[in-house]
């Protein structure tokens, strides 16, 4: 289980990033983070995934304190960061060095036939799509079979039809192994299609605003009524996090408020 | 579904490759273009000294200074003269790249280290390196060890520049990868950091063997007996400009062709580099 203890992060230039943010998920839970700009999403996740110390608190996966980067921890960012220098392959087997290297090749052709790249096995980054980059990316964050996966905004650079289709690949791919999957997003549609919980985080400083269950069966219909509903107290939830009035019968007593005058 | 996302893609890759017939057409007519000026330069020079336009005293017609190296090369004077600046050069060059190469990296990859050491070479820099050659004659003498030295403190500079800058702007992200998989100190350096520094490497490495060819020639200059930079001046002494302007080409050929070997030598090595030229004008 991963556990986020009063979590709390202040930058050496003075910036309150993130105050006392506490969780526990359990294996092979989905959870979304989603918030204004500056909430600290991003901050949250690079404590989780030993980039950055938390200033306070602490963030333990199976009782190990997290301090740097963990074997058992994989992150996704929002570019995919491939290395230029290596194939798509080589790219994919980036993490796997430590395997003989009939078995890193066994591991990354499977990765490859998963993502669907198998014909791009030889291909330089340069020469990919934006989707197919990032696909190269979830392989090779995947194939070490991390327990917890990090996802900073993956695929907020890509166009609608390419994010779409990535959020279900994505899926799939979770139903795998059953990661642990916390995805940083802006985007309610991805946040409520992936995740068991979405997280609403509020900005200055950030801290956990509210939590939302999404108790939708998967695959989950994006056109459903259920669907919307759950899109809706998202939006209300973000809405009243960065207090915005909200016309919606969530917010009846500001509006009945102004009814009355 | 999926196949339809990248299809755009895909095509856009078939759009990019050339017929194979323009391409060799290309391939054959780069370098015959670049040919056309130098060459038909020549050509109009000789007609017109032919046609006795001009006396070619001080500027040889073409046939005149291959004349001159083919009785250069036959005497065995011309090899002797190519062997010692040569030398020189790879000398120098070598000890050059490799004080410029672990210094760089030093400066590159230690704060502490740039702190103490980068605003000494900056300031050294700053001096004319023709400037040392009094001091190098007086600590090293008048032979090689001053030559070579000259040479080498002209190579050093822009390797030790271009290893520092490169290693400075390796992208933080791609930096940061390796810490997700939690590369070590050494593994970062071979799998990061080297790969990522290469092409500018190579760009230093380029230029540092530009100035060293430079450099030959002012080293050649101060008191030598045999290299193609005494030939130069005993052209100048004697008054045979055919001589010099022999020299001369003989100097362009040497520098061309040893840029080339760098360039062949480490293309294999950066074939994964999106660069503009790559795709187009090459």
């Amino acid at each position: 289980m991963l556990a986020l203890d009063r979590v709390g992060k202040t930058y050496p230039n003075g910036v309150h990033a993130l105050e006392r943010f506490s969780a526990d998920i359990r294996p092979g839970e989905i959870v979304a983070i989603i918030g204004g700009s500056g909430c600290g999403k991003s901050t949250l996740l690079r404590a989780v995934a030993g980039l950055d110390r938390a200033s306070t608190g602490t963030v333990t996966l199976d009782g190990a304190v997290i301090t740097a980067p963990h074997a058992k921890i994989g992150i996704i960012f929002q570019e995919p960061r491939l290395l230029p220098w290596l194939s798509v392959a080589d790219n994919i087997g980036f993490g796997l060095s430590e395997l003989p290297a009939g078995a890193r090749r066994e591991k990354v052709a499977r990765a490859l036939a998963r993502v669907g790249l198998a014909d791009k096995a030889k291909a330089w980054p340069r020469e990919l799509s934006g989707g197919q980059a990032q696909r190269v990316a979830i392989a090779r964050a995947l194939v070490p079979q991390p327990e917890v996966l990090l996802l900073d905004e993956p695929f907020s650079a890509l166009d609608a039809f390419t994010r779409r289709d990535l959020q279900d690949h994505l899926l799939d791919l979770w139903n795998d192994t059953r990661p642990t999957l916390i995805l940083v997003t802006h985007d309610v549609d991805e946040a409520v299609v992936l995740a068991d919980r979405v997280l609403v985080m509020r900005p200055r400083p950030g801290r956990l605003f509210e939590e939302i269950k999404i108790n939708l069966a998967r695959p989950r219909d994006r056109n459903s009524p259920l669907f919307d509903n759950f899109k809706r107290r998202v939006l209300t939830a973000l809405d009243r996090s960065l207090d915005r009035n909200v016309p919606d019968a969530d917010a009846k007593s500001t509006a009945g408020e102004a009814m009355w005058w | 579904m999926t196949m339809s996302v990248e299809l755009p893609a895909l095509e856009r890759t078939d759009a990019m490759t050339p017929p194979a017939s323009s391409a060799r057409l290309r391939r054959y007519a780069r370098p015959a273009l670049g040919l056309l000026l130098p060459v038909g330069l020549a050509v109009i020079w000789e007609i017109w000294v032919a046609l006795g336009y001009s006396n070619g005293r001080l500027v040889p017609p073409p046939t005149r200074i291959f004349a001159t190296v083919m009785e250069l090369a036959k005497s065995g004077e011309l090899s002797r003269h190519i062997t010692a600046t040569v030398t020189r050069v790879a000398a120098g060059f070598g000890l050059g790249v490799a004080a410029g190469t672990i210094l760089g990296a030093i400066s590159g990859y230690w704060g502490l280290a740039r702190q103490l050491l980068d605003p000494t070479v900056q300031a050294l820099r700053a001096i004319p390196s023709i400037a040392w050659v009094p001091l190098f004659i007086l600590w090293l003498g008048i032979f090689e060890t001053s030559k070579i030295a000259l040479i080498a403190v002209g190579v050093f500079f822009p390797v030790y520049l271009g290893v520092m800058g490169a290693i400075l702007s390796v992208d933080r992200k791609i930096v940061e990868v390796g810490r997700t998989f939690r590369l070590s100190g050494p593994a970062m350096i071979r799998r990061i950091l080297l790969p990522a520094v290469l092409p500018a490497y190579v760009v230093a490495l380029r230029v540092g063997l530009g100035l060293g060819w430079m450099f030959v020639v002012a080293a050649e200059f101060m008191g030598a007996s045999e290299g193609l930079g005494y030939l130069l001046i005993d052209g100048q002494q004697l008054g045979k400009p055919a001589q010099i302007v022999a020299a001369i080409v003989i100097f362009a050929i040497l520098g061309k062709t040893t840029d080339w070997l760098i360039e062949i030598a480490t293309a294999p090595l950066l074939r994964w580099q999106d660069a503009f030229g790559r795709q187009g004008v090459r």
